[in-house]
């Protein structure tokens, strides 16, 4: 069994290992497995081992605070100031922040070590992580797959034990999705409970970052330590969670209402569907009461994430002109003409169809049929999920409806493939909470994600019912052998 | 609805991108499919969409505004240190003689 981050904290505090061994025993397995896994694009080594060092003397002084120490890594859409932060586009080439999102400025300010940034879909616009300027990271389980998008490289690095864990954020399920394919936990909060400040905007409305762990345990720890309002995000609010997350874990799940909902199975790999069926039938033994609820307005909720997403996206990716940082064309007849080209060589296929998408939607005689339409059933879908959690406590549905796509796919085309976001964009759309937990594997032994869905602010109930099923089910997909030893 | 490569370049201009001929026949077949898709969202849910009742946003009154005080900010040297030969000004290759 793998150390979580509890027990690498005893271990420091024991004086079993310090900060610096452990940060480099995780730069020796980054150094021996990234070069081939690709899931690291920028290697923060020298910080890394610093931080290590002040994390020691944090440690010998006593009090430290639990993360102190724990090498982890940020996805590649996180400002880290002074440290390359490129959202995996060329456009954001040789790009340094000149300050911290908040989520990092929490973990430093907890001593936690950062081994580096993390692959990702170019501006998170992906479920491969293909589209990224750096080209794909590797499935750990097997590098003929993908990891998943658009938080790849982030699943990646836990899954490989590169990390002792990851942020990663999630606009339309690019914390869920990877987390299901490399057979991790992924958990992305309720909109507004983590700080935006410093994430690389794409979908304003729907963006939120989250961490990708090994156990549900150690996904309440770092969300414990990156929750909280910011007046820096106005989105953000304070919450007041019962006592501490990590506490609420062990509570009994006797009583607790499940609710499932046929649309989410529509269409499901039947593989799949049977796992997250012996999960139900897991709860349902264990005393939780199961309710076949019914989410009619989902149906839609694929086209209405797409144009809200993209029409946000076109008007956040309109500040990408090679003026004040980023790439620029080399050459150019007037500034108008050094924009287009700018934005043209800068951004890749899918960003530019989605600006497009955004354009269309949000341009004159297509803002009511689309834009305007896609907000009020926006409306509708969370009405419909605030009606269900007055019954349930926990939904319960799969992640992904497949398990992670052969490298280089090109049986799909574009809308296919946003296709395979039907299960986690409702999520987002409604604002509320999620977490996504392996369940099995398929025939091809790859990971299978079974996703919960609370109400929001009710990571203290989805995070609880994920703690039970991952202690009661046991061991559901095999160990990954590699990565850092300790 | 089909849609033409005239409007795809009206579109690109719009959101100041600029396609290659070949990028553009490509784009345009790959768009008809985005656009049937995004269509979908014209599917009647039950009642149709006049009888969505928008609860719009909250208001919110100038009270619960925090008070507008000038609060330090990053220096202008950090935040421009991205601008490739900064120097004062943001410097472009001459475009007209």
């Amino acid at each position: 069994m793998r150390a979580g981050i509890s027990e690498l904290a005893k271990k420091l505090r024991n004086r079993e290992v310090s900060a610096v061994e452990l940060t480099k025993a995780y730069i020796d397995a980054i150094e021996k497995l990234n070069p081939t896994l690709n899931a690291y694009v920028h290697l923060t080594f020298d910080t890394a081992m610093k931080a290590a060092q002040e994390a020691d003397q944090m440690l010998k002084e006593g009090d430290a605070p639990l993360l102190c120490g724990i090498p982890m890594a940020l996805k590649d859409n996180i400002c880290t100031d002074g440290l390359t932060t490129t959202c995996c586009s060329k456009i954001l080439k040789d790009f340094k922040p000149y300050y911290d999102a908040t989520v990092w400025e929490k973990l430093k300010a907890q001593g936690a070590v950062l081994l580096g940034k993390t692959n990702m879909d170019e501006f998170a616009m992906g479920s491969t992580s293909e589209t990224s300027c750096y080209g794909a990271p590797l499935n750990p389980r097997n590098t003929n797959y993908v990891t998943g998008g658009s938080s790849g490289g982030s699943a990646a690095v836990v899954c490989a034990n590169l990390a002792a864990y990851s942020l990663g954020s999630d606009t339309g399920g690019s914390i869920r999705q990877p987390a299901s394919f490399c057979g991790v936990v992924g958990l992305k909060p309720t909109y507004g409970a983590v700080s935006r400040y410093g994430l690389i905007a794409y979908g304003s409305s729907l963006d939120q970052i989250g961490p990708l762990t090994n156990s549900v345990k150690d996904a309440a720890i770092v969300f414990e330590a990156i929750k909280g309002g910011d007046k820096r995000d106005q989105t953000s609010a304070d919450y007041e969670y019962d006592s501490s997350l990590a506490e609420c874990l062990d509570r009994d799940i006797k009583g607790m209402r499940f609710g499932v909902a046929q649309e989410f199975f529509d269409g499901i790999n039947p593989e799949i569907k049977s796992k997250i069926e012996e999960a139900i039938k897991l709860f349902e033994r264990n005393g939780a009461v199961i309710e076949n609820i019914s989410l009619p307005a989902l149906k839609l909720a694929l086209p209405v994430y797409y144009i809200i997403a993209c029409a946000e996206a076109s008007s956040n990716l309109g500040r990408y002109d090679g003026i004040r940082y980023g790439y620029r064309t080399s050459s150019y007849t007037s500034i108008e003409d050094m924009i287009v080209k700018t934005r043209s060589e800068g951004f890749g296929d899918e960003v530019k169809r989605r600006i497009m998408l955004g354009t269309y939607v949000l341009s004159s005689g297509y803002y009511d049929a689309y834009y305007k339409k896609a907000c009020l059933i926006r409306e509708e879908i969370n009405r419909e999920f605030a009606t269900v959690f007055e019954k349930c406590d926990v939904l319960i549905a799969p992640t992904a409806p497949n398990t992670a796509f052969p490298l280089n796919y090109k049986g799909a085309s574009p809308v296919e493939m946003y296709l395979s976001d039907i299960c986690t964009v409702p999520v987002n759309i409604a604002g509320v909470p999620a977490i996504s937990v392996p369940c099995g594997e398929d025939a091809k032994g790859l990971p299978v994600g079974m996703q919960l869905i609370g109400r929001r602010f009710g990571e203290a109930t989805v995070l609880q019912a994920a703690h039970f099923y991952e202690q009661s089910a046991g061991q559901v997909i095999g160990v990954y052998e590699g990565g850092v030893g300790i | 609805m089909a849609i033409s490569k005239t409007e795809i370049e009206k579109l690109a201009k719009l959101a100041k991108l600029n396609f290659s001929d070949e990028e553009l026949e490509r784009f345009t077949a790959e768009f008809d499919e985005i656009i049937a898709f995004a269509d979908t969202i014209n599917q009647s849910i039950e009642g149709g969409t006049e009888q969505i009742r928008s609860v719009g946003a909250r208001v919110v009154s100038f009270d619960d505004l925090r008070p507008d005080e000038v609060e330090p900010s990053l220096p202008n040297e950090k935040i421009l240190s991205n601008v490739e030969g900064y120097n004062g000004f943001f410097s472009l290759e001459r475009s007209k003689k």
